[in-house]
C-alpha cells in the first residue's frame, strides 16, 4: 500500500474504529453551559484508571490546586442521594447540575459536608462557590 | 439552562463560514458570552481534541476526561487565548498538554483489552464484506502497535486532509516545520507491521 492509500484506509478506520463515545458533545456542551465561565476547572482525580467505569457506586474526587471536592452516591430507586465533603472545609455553596433536571442547591456546614438527595440519574455536574470568591467547576459524569 | 436558543430571526455570525474563519467568529461571539457559539465549537472540534487525547495512548474514558477538561480551560480562559485564529493549534497544545498530565498517573490498559473492546461485532456478514472487516481490523490492529508519536501524527494528518480541519494543518505547518519524513517513517514502521502480522494486502 503506498502512502496515500494508507492514510486513506487509516481516514476511515478513525471514525470506524474510534469515535468520540456517543453523547461526548452533548456532556460537553451541558458542562460549559454555565453562564459565568470566570471559574476554575476542577478535574477528576481517578484512584483506579482501569476501572474507567461511570455510574457505580463510589468515591469521586475532584482537585483543582488546594482545592477538593469529594463525592460519594447511593443508589435510590431510580435517583441518587450525594454525600460530598469540600476541602478547605466551610459553609460553601453547592450546586448539582442534571442535564435535563435543572439544579439542587445545597449549602455545606462548617465542616464542609453536604447531602443532595433525591438527584435524578444523568449526566451531572457540580459548581461550588468556595467562600462565595472562587468557583469551582467539575467535568460532567454520568451518574 | 439555556435560557434561549435562538433570540433573534438573525443568523449567528459564523453562519455560512468555514475553516479558521467560523471558527474565529464563535470564538469573538463566545468571548461575548455567546453560549451557541461555545456550543458551536464544541460541537464542531470535540473529533479534534478526541484524536489527539487517543493519539496519547490514553485508554477511552480517560480520553474524554481530557476532552472536557480541555474545553472547561478553554471556555474558562477565553480572554487570555491569544488570537481567535490560532484556536486549533491551542486546542492540540493543551490536549496534548493535558494527556501527559493523565497519562503520567495511569496505568497503560493492555492493548488485548481495548481491541476487545473497539472490535466491530462478529455479526454474520456477506463474503467480502467480512475479507474487507478482517483487512480492516488488521491494520487498525498494526496502527495501534505504533508509538504514540506516530498515532497522533496520523491522526492528526488524516484529520487535516478533512476540509473541516484545514486549520490543523495550519497549526501542523507552524509547530513542526516539515513533518513529511517522520510521518514517512510512522508509516513505513505501519507497514512493516502489517506485513509481520501476516500479509499486508
Amino acid at each position: 500500500m503506498d502512502d496515500k492509500r494508507v492514510l486513506t484506509e487509516l481516514d476511515r478506520l478513525i471514525d470506524e474504529f474510534d469515535p468520540p463515545p456517543p453523547g461526548l458533545v452533548e456532556r460537553v456542551q451541558f458542562a460549559v453551559e454555565l453562564e459565568d465561565l470566570d471559574v476554575e476547572v476542577a478535574r477528576w482525580e481517578r484512584a483506579d484508571a482501569l476501572t474507567g467505569v461511570r455510574g457505580d457506586q463510589g468515591t469521586i474526587t475532584f482537585t483543582v490546586g488546594d482545592l477538593m471536592v469529594m463525592i460519594n452516591l447511593t443508589r435510590i430507586g431510580e435517583c441518587h442521594q450525594i454525600d460530598g465533603w469540600l476541602v478547605p472545609p466551610g459553609q460553601h455553596a453547592v450546586e448539582v447540575r442534571v442535564a435535563g433536571h435543572g439544579s439542587h442547591d445545597t449549602t455545606a456546614d462548617e465542616d464542609g459536608r453536604f447531602v443532595v438527595d433525591n438527584v435524578p440519574r444523568g449526566t451531572t455536574q457540580l459548581v461550588v462557590q468556595f467562600d462565595g470568591t472562587r468557583t469551582v467547576v467539575t467535568p460532567t459524569v454520568l451518574l | 439552562m439555556v435560557t434561549s436558543v435562538r433570540t433573534t430571526d438573525e443568523d449567528p455570525p459564523w453562519e455560512g463560514l468555514h475553516g479558521a474563519e467560523r471558527y474565529a467568529a464563535c470564538m469573538r461571539a463566545a468571548r461575548a458570552g455567546n453560549r451557541v457559539a461555545r456550543a458551536t465549537l464544541v460541537k464542531d472540534l470535540t473529533p479534534l481534541v478526541w484524536h489527539v487525547a487517543r493519539g496519547h495512548g490514553l485508554d477511552r474514558a480517560l480520553a474524554e476526561d481530557v476532552v472536557q477538561t480541555v474545553w472547561l480551560a478553554l471556555f474558562s480562559h477565553i480572554d487570555s487565548v491569544a488570537e481567535p485564529k490560532a484556536l486549533a493549534g491551542w486546542l492540540i497544545t493543551t490536549t496534548r498538554r493535558e494527556a501527559q498530565r493523565v497519562r503520567g498517573k495511569a496505568t497503560d490498559l493492555p492493548l488485548t483489552d481495548e481491541m476487545a473492546e473497539q472490535l466491530p461485532s462478529t455479526q454474520p456478514q456477506p463474503e467480502d464484506e467480512a475479507l474487507r472487516a478482517d483487512r480492516d481490523t488488521r491494520l487498525w490492529r498494526a496502527f495501534r502497535e505504533l508509538p504514540d508519536k506516530c498515532q497522533e501524527l496520523l491522526r492528526l494528518t488524516v484529520l487535516s486532509g478533512r476540509s473541516e480541519y484545514r486549520l490543523v494543518a495550519e497549526a501542523m505547518q507552524m509547530k513542526r516545520g516539515s513533518i513529511g519524513p517522520t510521518r514517512g517513517r510512522c508509516l513505513d514502521t505501519l507497514r512493516q507491521l502489517l506485513d509481520s502480522e501476516g500479509g499486508g494486502d
